[in-house]
């Protein structure tokens, strides 16, 4: 009778294989907490480099030194450009409130005007400076959407050797798809650091959209960091290299770095 | 004994090359130069001949001394090979000697545009001290607050103001108070507006009254404030961030950066009459703030002046030397709505007399209209922009449509053209035979 009992559940387990791996595999909720959890340090300082590169190759090239601070939950981020020389000082600030239901507050200014404008920062699709990354994007930085997308963990594969879990993310009404710019996504989120690896994205009519590739990702200071992004526009052929250096998350950044008036007196 | 010399001797030198890399090294990383280089090229469609022909350098140095401290040096190499917009060697009597630029020829002038020192002490107070351009207001196109610089209107508007504006010596120092930033301004440079003489492309003849037929006029000396303490201008702003609305509050006691035309009319030695003409620089008091909310995908800003004694031309025969005195309100709203690589950006500017006066050559009551459409293109490689100033009352204004590209990294192409309409006796009107299609390059290193 035991024999019998034994030889059942593993006729049920040979039957029911995927229910079984489905189960072992995290939520994709799960994961996303996970990659809100991940230390980022306090603050941080960085070079960014911004490649961009059309179809036809031509290449333009903008550097900018990225600094960012939490305050409590809340994190502030100013990014300041080096280069192209003629656009020099022009910088940019947010505001990102951990309520989700509040829009980041925005500014950017510009030396040409020596004025700092206010920016919507409701168009959350809206691309990054001419980037193929998206505010949105660029404002989760190799995290996932915890309130945006249904998620569906659909399995483990490797990338670049790294065991990543595999979701699938449908935003949750059209509004969100809309504001997002994205019908479908498919993620890859490294199962040990939790770290986005790649993603896929599909527009809002369904067509294959943009490929991610986070790379060169190492340990600075004790924090995982990523080193380059690269994005591609599969509708376009636009490329965007980002590429970070001079990471440093022990440097002492002033509370005032992150007003205004900063904006105007530039690094 | 001589080998441990000379082991010595190597261990210094090694010591103070390491010290002097270690300083090279220093030195790399806190200074910093750039040169930006532009060139514009405009055809005036009436006189169909090059209105403008202008090339620029503009190098710029900074060095950081510490974390907190910097020296910046920005300067001008400004060539108009045409020699039109400001032509022969002008005399620069509105600007102070320490901020004339160094003319070499006709053509070619050097500016020290702008030379600071920044420092932020413990945290808590910054100071800019040094020639610089100091900015206020919310506005785009037509200016309320932004009068703490003067401006250079060889093209009278037309200019990037960034080139426009005449940098002053003067102090700014910025502190918090709790959540309001507190910035005090000190301008001791007695320099003013750059106005055009009679015969340039762009003097602004609307601003004076014409003689009666057969009677001359006469230009005196401008009065100019020339007191480094008693005639230094100061201002006042606080700012604060609250609830999502940005605010600030300003206030400005300074010299009118155009001079009252006092005028009269008196009779030569040859019984002949003549209008004698008595510019003179004036105080005046302005206060003022600005706004700005954003709600979903529009931003929504504005700003006021209210000016203290403003001095005006006069129709009125009883007027005292041809200037009365009111007080001026203006106030301008504007909206900015962002979707996707679209910028829209409309502005309604007001302008109110207070008293009743009769001031020449406007209403009590003025109103602008400005419009500006923009669009990013090609991952901002392209963008095409229109900006439309138009004013109500009198039905003049001017469409400036412009197209830029960026060909590399460095290089970036204009091509715009600017174009007034209305009557020529109008501020914009004025300049409708000047009218332009302007080809410009900027490149930067």
């Amino acid at each position: 009778m035991k024999t019998k009992l034994i030889i059942g559940l593993l006729a049920i387990g040979l039957l029911f294989p995927a229910k079984s791996n489905a189960q072992s595999l995290p939520s994709g909720k799960s994961i996303a907490d996970k990659t809100h959890a991940r230390d980022e340090g306090v603050s941080m300082s960085r070079t960014l480099t911004m490649e961009l590169k059309d179809k036809r190759g031509k290449v333009r090239i903008r550097e900018t030194t990225s600094l960012r601070k939490y305050f409590g939950e809340e994190k502030r981020l100013a990014i300041f450009y080096l280069t192209p020389k003629s656009v020099m000082g022009t910088a940019f600030l947010t505001y990102d409130y951990p309520d989700p239901s509040v829009d980041d507050d925005q500014w950017l200014y510009m030396p040409a005007l020596r004025k700092t404008r206010r920016i919507s920062a409701a168009n959350r699709g809206d691309y990054f400076l001419g980037t193929d990354l998206t505010y949105e994007d660029i404002k989760l930085e190799t995290r996932i959407s915890r309130d945006d997308y249904n998620y569906k963990t659909i399995g483990k594969e490797l990338i670049n050797g790294h065991e990543s879990y595999v979701l699938e993310g449908n935003p949750i009404n059209d509004k969100i798809a809309k504001e997002l710019g994205y019908s479908k996504v498919k993620l890859w989120v490294d199962a040990k650091i939790w770290m986005l690896r790649k993603a896929d994205s599909w527009d809002i009519a369904g067509n294959f959209l943009k490929t991610t590739e986070i790379t060169d990702i190492k340990q600075v200071q004790g924090i995982w960091t990523y080193h380059q992004i690269h994005v591609k526009n599969h509708k376009t052929n636009h490329q965007t290299y980002f590429r970070i250096s001079d990471i440093d998350y022990q440097t002492e950044i002033s509370d005032d770095t992150f007003t205004k008036e900063a904006l105007v007196n530039g690094l | 004994m001589l080998q441990k010399y000379k082991i010595a001797i190597v261990l210094l030198l090694s010591l103070a090359g390491a010290n002097a890399q270690e300083k090279q090294n220093k030195f790399k990383e806190s200074f910093k130069a750039s040169l930006v280089v532009t060139s514009d090229f405009s055809y005036e469609f009436n006189s169909e001949s090059l209105q403008k022909s202008e090339i620029i350098f503009k190098p710029e140095f900074s060095y950081r001394l510490n974390r907190k401290s910097k020296f910046v040096l920005k300067g001008q190499l400004y060539t108009e090979l045409n020699d039109n917009l400001e032509a022969g060697v002008p005399k620069e009597n509105t600007v102070s000697n320490m901020s004339k630029r160094l003319f070499i020829g006709d053509r070619t002038n050097l500016e020290l545009r702008e030379f600071y020192f920044y420092t932020s002490i413990k945290n808590i107070l910054r100071l800019t001290i040094g020639k610089q351009q100091i900015v206020w207001g919310e506005t785009d196109g037509l200016k309320l607050l932004d009068v703490v610089n003067p401006q250079n209107f060889r093209e009278f508007i037309l200019d990037d103001f960034e080139d426009s504006r005449i940098p002053l010596w003067s102090l700014k120092a910025e502190f918090d108070i709790k959540t309001i930033g507190v910035q005090f301004v000190w301008i001791p440079d007695n320099t003013y507006h750059i106005t055009q003489d009679f015969d340039a492309p762009f003097f602004t003849k609307s601003l004076f009254q014409t003689p009666p037929e057969g009677v001359s006029a006469v230009f005196n000396k401008t009065l100019k404030p020339n007191r480094f303490i008693a005639d230094s201008d100061i201002g006042l702003k606080l700012s604060t961030f609250t609830k999502g609305w940005d605010l600030s509050l300003n206030y400005f006691y300074y010299y009118d950066d155009l001079p009252v035309f006092y005028s009269q009319l008196n009779i030569s030695e040859t019984n002949s009459p003549f209008i004698e003409i008595n510019p003179k620089f004036e105080r005046q008091h302005l206060i003022g703030g600005t706004f700005n909310k954003v709600i979903g995908s529009s931003t929504f800003r504005g700003e006021v002046a209210y000016i203290f004694n403003q001095n005006l031309s006069s129709t009125n025969s009883n007027a005292s030397r041809g200037i009365e005195t009111s007080n001026v309100f203006k106030s301008a709203i504007g909206i900015d709505y962002i979707k996707g690589e679209n910028i829209i950006s409309a502005q309604l500017f007001s302008d109110i007399i207070t008293d009743d006066i009769s001031p020449y050559n406007r209403d009590k009551f003025e109103t602008n209209t400005s419009l500006k459409i923009s669009r990013e293109m090609m991952n901002d490689n392209l963008t095409a922009e229109v900006l439309w100033v138009h004013n109500a009352n009198h039905g003049d204004g001017y469409v400036k449509p412009q197209v830029s590209y960026w060909i590399n990294t460095n290089t970036q192409l204009f091509l715009g053209s600017s174009i007034f309409y209305g009557n020529e006796t109008q501020l914009f009107g004025q300049f409708k035979d000047k009218s332009r299609i302007s080809l410009g390059m900027r490149w930067g290193i």
